[in-house]
This record gives structure tokens, C-alpha cells and sequence, in this order.
């Protein structure tokens, strides 16, 4: 309750839904509104903490071993004369992990900026060429080293799925990079490109939301970002306020999640077996 | 600036907003940009897009074989594909327009197109693929080698899903299951305590009570269940695995969310470079 004009908003917006409910809220689907009550509640949650966060209340961040290794693996690359391989996935910028990939390219282009390093990213699609292109530049120039950018580290080479693969993997073979990088959305190329890379003896880090790759991932690189970790790669990298917030945010949101899963679990039991309460499937089903 | 800055964040904080709240609002118009129009539009914007791709993709390879750049020959190789390609697509059809019009030449058995989509691209596509079964074995190798009490659980869980789940796991008895966890339990005995007279002493002990539970029994099959292979391998693919896969979809949801909201009121802006 420590900031009083977020209350105030959110008061002020709750009593103006309530009104148009009460006045027979036209255009509204009320079959979705325990999901628009989650989805309000879920960002109220998330706003409230980047505006603690911005206000300087300190956050505790747990340390992702994946993320420390970021800075590490470009020093790698550094060290050793050889360039750092970044693989956005394979899909359009319409996927949000696609979009995530582009901003943790955004903080690894930041780094090899500083330390010299080239940077190879070959992209699938167009659009996220023209994306990861502009997160480069605009790091190269925060790093104040526009001359070491040009337009070709990120460069486009297929659409499909396994001739992007086959051209990924070219490049290894040919270019034997120090540090490959794979953070974004993948299906089944993520092995043929993850044991590949860890055959030329890169070190390598991956990111993706992808279930299914998980495994394969966690099996053939040295970090793996899982999920959530993923997505707040971004805080992690930037240090920036807000985005820890968000994160924070984010961890409370789980804990409510996970309380009502308890919650639920027990209704459900309790309906279940002596018909007490209500179906609480029904309630939290999507409509 | 303001076409680089403020611009952009704009459109994504309408457009964004839109997409999530139009799901709740029941009125055709709306209904119709969310689900058929946004998407046509982003269609639109990657079909002139490719061609920046293409041109981006050619102009490398070319410069390669200028400045006879360390494999050369490979771009050699794409660049006459590239004109191939385009050559099979739009230029030469191989069949007369009574067989098939332009368009519909791509999917018409007999064209330039068609042969060539039959023949060099899927074949090159299907070896890609089945390259995954052998780096799947060199990936299993590593993941299943036991160096510590996770890796040994994964390679137990795995060999029991992978017997389990074909026929000569189901004729496998739950009674010699049990006799290998009783020599199992010998192991740790033994490793524990270090005395060879109560490792002897628990694995006959063991022995002993499994055979006479046997005999008692009538040595069945499956029984019991907790022991049988199809049975174990069942209960971890439906529990703990369907539990470990929920609780990272629950941190994905959120993640996503979480993004959704920071790029929609646009305190996230790294998509712009800030």
C-alpha cells in the first residue's frame, strides 16, 4: 500500500467496470469474466512492482548461471579471435520468444561492442533481420562504436526449417565460432544445431520457451534458460528498475498461482467426493 | 525522432491492447481485426519483406565469390539454386498452360517446379531431418552417463520409458523387476555399510521373501502392478513428467504475459533499441 496513486487509478477503474457491469455491460462477453478479472489482477500485480521498482525499492534477483555466462562466453570469444554465433530461432517476429531473443541480441551486441568482438547472426526470417539488425545498431552506437557495426552480421538465409539448419551448421563448420547462442522459439532443429555446436567445442547458451526442445537443449549446452528465465533475461542483462520489477511481479503472481491451484485442488475434492461448494473446473475453464 | 520513438510505441500499445481486450469484447468489427485482419496485415509486411531477405541473402553470397572468401564454392552452389529457384518459378513452367497456369504450376505434377520440389528440395530436407537420430544417440550418450544422482535418475526414468513402451516390456515379469532392485538394494547396502555379511544377509533376505511371495502368488505377470514396466512407465510419463512440464508452461505463460504487458504500455522499448 505504499503507493497511493496506483491505488487511486486502480480504485478509480474498478468502480467505472463495476458501473458499466452493473449497467448491463454491453459488448462485454461475461462468459470471459473471471479471465478479464485474472488478466487485470495478473497486471495491476505486475505494474505495482515496477513502480516500486522504479521508486528504488531494492529487489533480491536470484542469479541464472545462464546469464552470468553470457558476459563470459563473449569473453571467450574474445580471447580466443573468434566470432560469437547468435541464432534467433526460426520464426517471425509475431512470436513473443522470437521478440526475446531479439532483445537479449540487443544486450549481446552491447558486449561484443565493448570487448571487439564480430558477431554472426544469421536469421530466418526477413522481418527479424530487419528487427535484429536495428537492436545491433542501436547497441553498437550506445556502445559508441558505430564503425565496428555493419548491416551483414545480421543476415538472412532461409526460410525453411532444416535449410536454415543446414546453413547454421555451415557456418559452424566453417567459422568454428567461440560462442553459440541460441535464444528464441525452435522445433526440431534446436538438436541438430545444439550437438553441432558442441562438437566444434564452442561454449554454448540457450534460451527458449520451446517445451518440447528443453531437453535437447539441456542435454548438448552448457546453460539452458527455461522458460521464465527466458523472458527476464532482459531485466537480468539491463539492471534496469523497471524490468526487475517485472520480475518481480512475475514471482508474485506464481505464488498466487500456486495457492490457487491448493485452493482449487481442495474444492474440487471437496465437490468431488461429498458434493460440497461448487465445480470449480467450470469456474477457471476457458470460455 | 518522433517516427523512430514515440511513433512505434504507439502503435504497439494500440495494436497490443487491442488483441488482448478485443477477446472480451463482443462485437464483430473488433472480432474481425484481431483474428483475421492484424494477421493479413502482418502477412502483407513479410511477403515485401522477403525480398529484402532474398536480396540480402544473394548480395552475400556474391561478395563471397568476388573476394573468394574461405568457401567460395559453396555460394557458388547457392546462388545457382537462388536462380533456380526463381527460374522454376517464375520463368519457365516445363508444361503448356492447358496442364497448368501460372500459380498453380508449383503444386502440378510435370512442372520445372514441381520436379524440382520433389526431387532436390524435399530429399535435401529429409536427410536434414534423419541427421537428428544420430545426433539424438550422441545427445542421449552424454545426457545418460551417469555422474550424479540427477543423471542416474534420468537414465533409470528413461530406460524404464523406453522398454516399457514397447512390446517386450509388457513380457518382462514384475518379479524379476523385483529381483533386480533387491541386487540394487545389495549395492547400496554394501556401499553404505561396507560389511559384506549384511550385504549378504539383506540380498538373501530379499531373495528369499520375493520367492516366496512368488510362490505364494503364483508368479503372475503383472503383479504387482507397482513392479510391472508398462504399469512404472505410465505413472511417470502421466505424473511427475505431466507435473514438471505444467510448472514450466505455468513460468512460460507468465513470462509471456509479463512481456506482453511490458511491450503493450511500452516500458519495454529494447525492440526499438533503447
Amino acid at each position: 500500500m505504499k503507493d497511493k496513486q496506483f491505488w487511486l487509478i486502480l480504485g478509480g477503474i474498478t468502480l467505472a467496470f463495476l458501473i458499466y457491469w452493473f449497467a448491463g455491460h454491453p459488448f462485454f462477453n461475461a462468459n470471459r469474466i473471471f479471465m478479464f478479472v485474472a488478466i487485470v489482477a495478473i497486471g495491476s500485480t505486475l505494474l505495482y512492482n515496477i513502480r516500486m521498482a522504479e521508486r528504488g525499492e531494492e529487489f533480491y534477483l536470484r542469479p541464472i548461471p545462464g546469464l552470468k555466462a553470457v558476459e563470459e562466453a563473449v569473453g571467450r570469444s574474445t580471447e580466443m579471435g573468434k566470432p560469437v554465433l547468435f541464432v534467433p530461432g526460426i520464426m517471425d517476429m509475431d512470436q513473443v520468444e522470437t521478440v526475446a531473443g531479439v532483445i537479449v541480441l540487443g544486450h549481446v551486441s552491447k558486449m561484443t561492442a565493448r570487448y571487439e568482438t564480430s558477431l554472426n547472426v544469421p536469421v530466418s526470417r526477413s522481418i527479424v533481420m530487419k528487427a535484429a539488425r536495428e537492436a545491433c545498431r542501436e547497441s553498437y552506437m550506445l556502445e559508441g562504436r558505430p564503425d565496428m557495426f555493419n548491416d551483414d552480421m545480421v543476415h538472412y538465409l532461409t526460410d525453411d526449417q532444416f535449410a536454415y539448419a543446414a546453413g547454421v551448421n555451415g557456418i559452424m563448420i566453417r567459422e568454428k565460432p567461440a560462442a553459440c547462442l541460441y535464444m528464441g522459439k525452435f522445433y526440431a532443429e534446436s538438436l541438430i544445431l545444439a550437438e553441432t555446436g558442441n562438437s566444434i567445442g564452442a561454449i554454448q547458451i540457450a534460451g527458449t520457451a520451446s517445451q518440447a526442445q528443453i531437453p535437447f537443449f539441456v542435454t548438448a549446452c552448457d546453460y539452458t534458460l527455461i522458460g521464465e528465465e527466458f523472458f527476464a533475461a532482459s531485466a537480468y542483462l539491463s539492471k534496469k528498475p523497471e524490468l526487475i520489477g517485472g520480475v518481480r511481479g512475475q514471482d508474485m503472481v506464481k505464488v498466487v498461482v500456486i495457492s490457487v491451484i491448493i485452493l482449487a485442488s481442495v474444492l474440487r475434492f471437496l465437490y468431488e467426493t461429498w458434493d460440497i461448494g461448487f465445480d470449480v473446473i467450470k469456474l477457471l475453464t476457458v470460455q | 525522432m518522433i517516427w523512430k520513438r514515440q511513433i512505434p510505441i504507439f502503435i504497439v500499445a494500440v495494436v497490443g491492447a487491442i488483441t488482448l481486450f478485443g477477446w472480451f469484447i463482443d462485437q464483430p468489427n473488433i472480432k474481425s481485426f484481431v483474428d483475421d485482419d492484424a494477421t493479413q496485415w502482418y502477412d502483407i509486411l513479410a511477403s515485401f519483406a522477403i525480398i529484402l531477405g532474398a536480396l540480402n541473402l544473394i548480395k552475400l553470397q556474391l561478395q563471397k565469390v568476388a573476394k573468394k572468401k574461405p568457401g567460395w564454392p559453396y555460394s557458388l552452389v547457392a546462388i545457382g539454386g537462388f536462380i533456380f529457384a526463381i527460374t522454376a518459378g517464375f520463368i519457365v513452367k516445363g508444361v503448356d498452360d492447358s496442364v497448368a497456369v501460372w500459380g498453380a504450376h508449383v503444386t502440378t505434377e510435370g512442372t520445372v517446379f514441381k520436379w524440382m520440389f520433389d526431387y532436390m528440395f524435399t530429399p535435401l530436407s529429409a536427410t536434414m531431418f534423419s541427421l537428428l537420430a544420430f545426433f539424438v544417440a550422441s545427445a542421449s550418450y552424454r545426457a545418460f552417463r551417469i555422474r550424479n544422482f540427477e543423471a542416474t535418475l534420468l537414465l533409470v526414468a528413461g530406460i524404464i520409458i523406453m522398454i516399457g513402451r514397447v512390446p517386450i516390456g509388457s513380457v518382462i515379469s514384475s518379479w524379476f523387476i523385483m529381483y533386480i532392485l533387491v541386487l540394487a538394494l545389495g549395492i547400496y547396502v554394501n556401499s553404505w555399510k561396507k560389511d559384506k555379511m549384511i550385504t549378504f544377509g539383506v540380498v538373501g533376505a530379499g531373495i528369499a521373501i520375493v520367492t516366496i511371495a512368488g510362490m505364494l502368488t503364483g508368479w503372475p505377470l503383472d503383479k504387482p502392478g507397482i513392479f510391472y514396466l508398462p504399469v512404472i512407465q505410465e505413472w511417470i510419463y502421466y505424473y511427475p513428467n505431466v507435473a514438471g512440464a505444467r510448472a514450466i508452461m505455468i513460468g512460460i505463460g507468465l513470462g509471456i504475459f509479463a512481456t506482453s504487458i511490458r511491450y503493450i504500455l511500452g516500458i519495454e522499448k529494447s525492440y526499438i533499441g533503447e
